[in-house]
């Protein structure tokens, strides 16, 4: 049954690439929890120090005072232009293109260019379909939290960053790729993986 | 929310991550020996035999970043014994075996003994030293026991 022995040939990557883009996929999710906790996701609609319709606010129907909180009364333009949702927008790209083209991902390309050649050889070789599916798990999770924003959830936001930003820095820091021992999980419940008979 | 309790709010988010990591890393490649001891049927794991002094059994799935690596460990270390034998079962379409074991994560390693009795369980990548050790505690036992 040891029939893994492909599981290192030539077609592996350089375990230490994915980990190297997680690094700075973790810091730009920082920013973005950052961005999210200051900007309109956490916003109470009774905060005058920045808020666009305190110059109005009677007239918004659903304001109410103290309470209630900016999202729900902004405008969809307005949820779409806070700047956490806009950087969030650009990781989820980025998580996109990781999943449908991971060998030209720009931090897989930057990796290779500039930071491999620095470095000793890989001492051993990865399969690259794992860092894959966590890219894909990564867009989930972020894609949850855009669509919650545009929805008017406060608090969606910057949670879903910091849920990705978790996964992210366990990845880049301690190397455990939470994504990966979700497949099993996700596998026994059914969800993916059943493609194929089950008696293998 | 104003800057200085949200950057309050990303130190808690980095400790708390740091934390768990820290706390994940640690709790791997420790042995787990409150476990039940059932013994394993080699036949319903698609494999002829145990070892005839321990088995290392590994389960691994087609998405596991760290299999090949403990794999390649294990193997070493039953390569460097005599009647230790090294299985590894691919459970990504094997959700019955997953389930059977209780296996949350891969890579997860069980000991078993010379009846196939499962002695130890290794969540995540099994420490060498303390694996070396648990092979030496199976290979010394009396083979009645």
């Amino acid at each position: 049954m040891s029939d893994r022995a492909d599981a290192g040939t030539p077609r592996g990557i350089d375990p230490r690439g994915p980990r190297f883009a997680a690094g700075i996929t973790a810091l730009l999710l920082l920013v973005d929890v950052l961005l999210g906790l200051t900007g309109l996701s956490t916003q109470r609609s009774g905060d005058a120090s920045f808020g666009w319709f305190a110059y109005q606010p009677l007239a918004d129907a659903t304001f109410r005072p103290g309470g209630g909180w900016a999202i729900q009364s902004a405008t969809l333009a307005q949820r779409a232009l806070d700047p956490a949702f806009l950087l969030l927008v650009l990781l989820a790209l980025l998580f996109l293109w990781g999943l449908l083209a991971p060998r030209t991902a720009p931090w897989g390309v930057l990796y290779r260019t500039l930071v491999q050649p620095r470095l000793k050889p890989p001492t051993e070789l990865e399969d690259p379909r794992p860092p894959r599916f966590a890219q894909g798990v990564g867009l989930v999770v972020v894609t949850i939290g855009l669509v919650l924003h545009l929805a008017g959830v406060p608090w969606a936001l910057p949670i879903a960053a910091a849920a990705a930003f978790v996964a992210a820095f366990l990845n880049a820091v301690f190397g455990l790729c939470l994504g990966c021992q979700l497949y099993l999980l996700l596998q026994r419940a059914g969800i993916v993986g059943r493609a194929r008979p089950t008696a293998a | 929310m104003t800057l200085v309790p949200a950057l309050i709010g990303l130190a808690l988010l980095l400790a708390v991550t740091v934390a768990i990591g820290a706390f994940v890393q640690w709790r791997q490649g420790r042995p787990r020996r409150d476990i039940p001891h059932e013994v394993v049927q080699p036949a319903r794991l698609g494999a002829d035999a145990l070892g005839q002094t321990a088995t290392l059994l590994q389960f691994s799935t087609d998405l596991c970043s760290r299999c090949p690596g403990v794999h390649r460990t294990l193997a070493a270390a039953a390569d460097a014994r005599d009647g230790v034998l090294h299985l590894d079962i691919d459970v990504t379409h094997r959700p019955d075996i997953a389930k059977h074991f209780h296996i949350l994560q891969t890579p997860t390693t069980l000991v078993l003994d010379r009846d196939g009795a499962v002695q130890t369980r290794f969540g995540g990548i099994p420490n060498r030293d303390v694996l070396e050790l648990e092979l030496n505690r199976l290979t010394a036992e009396p083979a009645n026991v």
